[in-house]
């Protein structure tokens, strides 16, 4: 499955001296458009979350900071292995489904402030949005190079 | 008269020789042991003269008394074995590598001798038979004839001498008989003429004038006859005087030459030349022949103690023949009797026969050509015996009982029983004499170890327990530097190097706080090892699963005791277990280094990895949760 890298806000414009049938074209396009994300929104998913390309979490594992990089949002499509919840925390893994070693898990942190429309259950598929972030903690510790969940999207 | 051996031993052997008492070496150990192995023990000193210098003068000039049931001889009030006598031994010893004189000229002095004997036997039995001249004559010469032969020894001819002496002396008393005889007649002859001239002068008319006058011109007249007479008795006088000298030197010589002969007999006797002293005593009544027989002993003479000390009989020559003639029975007896115990194998009885008729008559025809072969049999068995006593005398008790085992193949009568159970109860001593040393060492006692020691090597010099003993000494002495080499390996955690050379530490266990670190040591060794099987078997039959655990176990006892970290095949382990779980051993060092880093997220998908590869991995659960606890800990932008 291919995974495409996409920056929010970035919009495609048209020329302004598009022909009819380009007009055309744009408009089944949009329609098209239209017309899929009305089926999404009805399903509860997020039609425009495309799982990050070419992420490998031996990479993570060897050097989790580098993806910390301010901004930086990955989403991955997993099928959750396990949950833990700790206070109202959850850390879940998930299992890539890209990934031919069965033996990688990505941990993945769902703040109790999330607010998903979902219920994360193990053994599920979904599509996590992620910002991989440095924390802290009260003793002023760093916790660099966490995947914190900001929306999850079946799948 | 059965004889107390008459053991002229007396005085041949050593003029000089005191204290031949026995050695006495202690009270319970004996000083000897005779032929048949059985112990003698040296008389006990009576309490009431232990102040006094034991001198008994066992060859003095007291007759000694055997004892034939136990063989030791009774002198002075002691009892002496006569096996055991450094100087009968060595007599004993002489002639066993004494080859006998089989030469003709042996021979024919042997023969001589008996012809000798049998000469003054037949003399002095036969009452017709001529006493005197012809019977000397004929002694005379043979002795003369005997003394040419070396082995005589010089015996012959000084009785010879002494015959010839006495015989001498014998002759000169006759002379002066005959010169008194010669004498009374010339006073006789002398006193008939002082009577004539008396009775002439009687005859005659006083005045003295005769008519012839030829009267009294041969006689002088009445006073001339009277000087004839007085010359007369003069000569007479002077002739019984000398008669009277003449008596008196034979009364002297008798006397003298007697005591002469008689002293040569009495030395012969001690000298043990039995069949001289026959010889001499037999042709004494045809020397000196007024029948008087007895010895002129001094009472305070020794010899004279001899007869009156030892056999309360009077001494006389017929004495002297009685007690050497009995000596020769006997000895010639023993003879016959060694010579039937060597045919019967008995060598501790032949020895011991044999050794007893040396002692009395070495010079005994009987016993100077007893055979060579049987001295040879005899010789060994007695250099066993000998060594069995040096070795008893050295406490050797090892070759005690070696050299008995030998006498016993040797003598078939030989009991060693007695001589066993001796040895066997010393080296038994001495043993448990070591046995409480060990204890003593181990217990850190250096002197009482010390005190048993030496015990055992008083009691069996030669034990070869003792060498272990020295051993122990060694090591004890050794210690100091051991015990300092083992606190230095117990610092260092080299537990294992204690445990292979346990036996070389374990002489530190005398400190008893040193002992609970050796045995701390060696039972830690132990338990890792153990579980060091346990793992190793548990790894080889999972080859997945099984040496993650292994590590992970290694892990958590090293975690428990950083010790096992330090113990060579316990690292040696690890590494094999690490190479074989490489991916589970990675996983987890990564998840220690991105903790290290902070790096939570990370360090939890490594625990995650590691808990996919072996899911019971208590390491790896602890890890994870340990890095969850961390991330939800904190706050995020």
């Amino acid at each position: 499955m291919a995974a495409r890298r996409v920056r929010k806000g970035s919009k495609r414009r048209g020329k302004a001296n598009l022909t009819p049938v380009f007009i055309g074209i744009g408009v089944i396009l949009v329609l098209a458009l239209i017309m899929s994300s009305g089926i999404l929104k009805r399903g509860g998913s997020a039609r425009d979350a495309e799982p990050t390309p070419n992420f490998r979490i031996a990479d993570y594992r060897r050097d989790g900071s580098r993806f910390a990089s301010s901004g930086n949002s990955y989403v991955f499509e997993g099928r959750i292995e396990s949950i833990e919840t700790i206070g109202t925390n959850r850390i879940i893994s998930i299992s890539l489904p890209d990934h031919q070693n069965t033996q990688e898990r990505l941990p993945l942190l769902v703040p109790g402030n999330a607010h998903l429309r979902v219920n994360l259950t193990r053994g599920d598929r979904f599509l996590f949005e992620t910002t991989c972030t440095t924390g802290k903690t009260d003793e002023g510790k760093q916790v660099k190079g966490v995947l914190v969940v900001k929306n999850v999207q079946t799948r | 008269m059965k004889v107390f051996f008459l053991l002229p031993l007396v005085l041949a052997l050593l003029p000089g020789y005191s204290s031949a008492q026995m050695p006495s070496e202690s009270s319970s150990t004996p000083t000897g042991f005779d032929a048949s192995g059985s112990s003698v023990k040296p008389q006990q000193q009576d309490p009431a003269h232990q102040g006094e210098t034991p001198n008994p003068q066992l060859f003095g000039m007291e007759l000694p008394l055997l004892d034939p049931s136990t063989d030791t001889v009774k002198y002075n009030g002691g009892m002496f074995d006569v096996g055991n006598n450094a100087a009968v031994r060595a007599r004993f010893e002489k002639y066993l590598q004494q080859v006998p004189d089989d030469s003709t000229e042996a021979k024919r002095y042997q023969a001589l001798i008996k012809s000798i004997l049998k000469e003054t036997q037949k003399a002095g039995r036969d009452k017709n038979y001529a006493v005197g001249g012809s019977v000397l004559i004929r002694v005379g010469m043979a002795l003369y004839k005997a003394d040419k032969y070396p082995g005589d020894g010089g015996q012959s001819g000084t009785l010879a001498s002494a015959i010839v002496s006495a015989l001498d002396s014998q002759r000169q008393m006759l002379q002066r008989i005959r010169e008194n005889q010669e004498m009374e007649k010339e006073m006789r002859k002398l006193l008939t003429e002082a009577d004539h001239w008396q009775n002439e002068n009687n005859r005659r008319p006083s005045g003295g004038n005769s008519k012839d006058g030829k009267g009294g011109e041969r006689s002088g007249g009445p006073g001339t006859n009277l000087l004839r007479i007085a010359r007369d008795v003069k000569q007479s006088a002077k002739l019984e005087g000398s008669q009277a000298a003449n008596e008196a030197a034979n009364q002297a010589a008798i006397l003298s030459s007697k005591i002469n002969y008689q002293s040569v007999l009495v030395s012969m006797l001690m000298a043990r030349r039995f069949d001289h002293v026959v010889i001499g005593a037999r042709t004494y009544r045809h020397v000196f022949r007024e029948g008087d027989t007895k010895l002129d002993l001094s009472e305070d003479s020794k010899a004279y103690q001899l007869f009156s000390g030892g056999i309360g009989l009077p001494p006389t020559v017929n004495t002297l023949d009685t007690l050497a003639s009995n000596a020769r029975r006997d000895v010639d007896q023993a003879i016959q009797s060694v010579h039937g115990m060597l045919a019967r194998n008995k060598l501790g009885e032949a020895t011991q026969g044999l050794i007893q008729a040396v002692a009395i008559g070495e010079f005994m025809q009987s016993v100077a050509t007893f055979p060579v072969e049987a001295r040879q049999r005899i010789a060994r068995y007695w250099t066993l015996r000998k060594r069995a006593l040096t070795a008893l005398n050295a406490r050797d008790y090892a070759t005690v009982e070696e050299v008995a085992a030998k006498m016993k193949e040797m003598d078939v009568d030989f009991d060693d029983s007695m001589l066993l159970s001796y040895t066997t109860g010393k080296k038994r001593q001495s043993d448990l004499a070591i046995r409480n040393a060990r204890k003593a060492l181990q217990a850190g006692k250096e002197e009482e170890f010390n005190k048993y020691i030496q015990e055992a090597g008083v009691i069996w010099p030669r034990n070869p327990n003792l060498d272990k003993g020295a051993e122990m000494i060694a090591k004890y002495d050794e210690g100091d530097s051991i015990k300092e080499e083992f606190q230095n390996l117990y610092k260092g955690g080299e537990f294992r190097k204690i445990a292979r050379e346990r036996e070389r530490f374990k002489i530190v266990a005398i400190d008893p706080e040193l002992a609970k670190q050796y045995e701390e040591s060696i039972t830690f060794v132990m338990k890792m090892d153990g579980m060091l099987q346990q793992i190793k078997s548990v790894a080889d039959q999972d080859t997945t699963m099984g040496p993650c655990m292994a590590y992970e176990k290694m892990i958590e006892w090293q975690k428990e005791d950083p010790r096992y970290a330090d113990d060579k095949e316990m690292m040696l382990a690890q590494k094999d277990f690490e190479s074989r779980a490489h991916d589970f051993v990675q996983a987890l060092r990564d998840a220690d280094i991105c903790e290290q880093r902070a790096e939570y997220g990370s360090a939890l998908s490594c625990y995650y990895r590691a808990q996919c590869i072996y899911p019971q991995s208590d390491l790896a659960k602890q890890g994870a949760k340990r890095m969850m606890n961390v991330i939800v800990s904190a706050t995020y932008e």
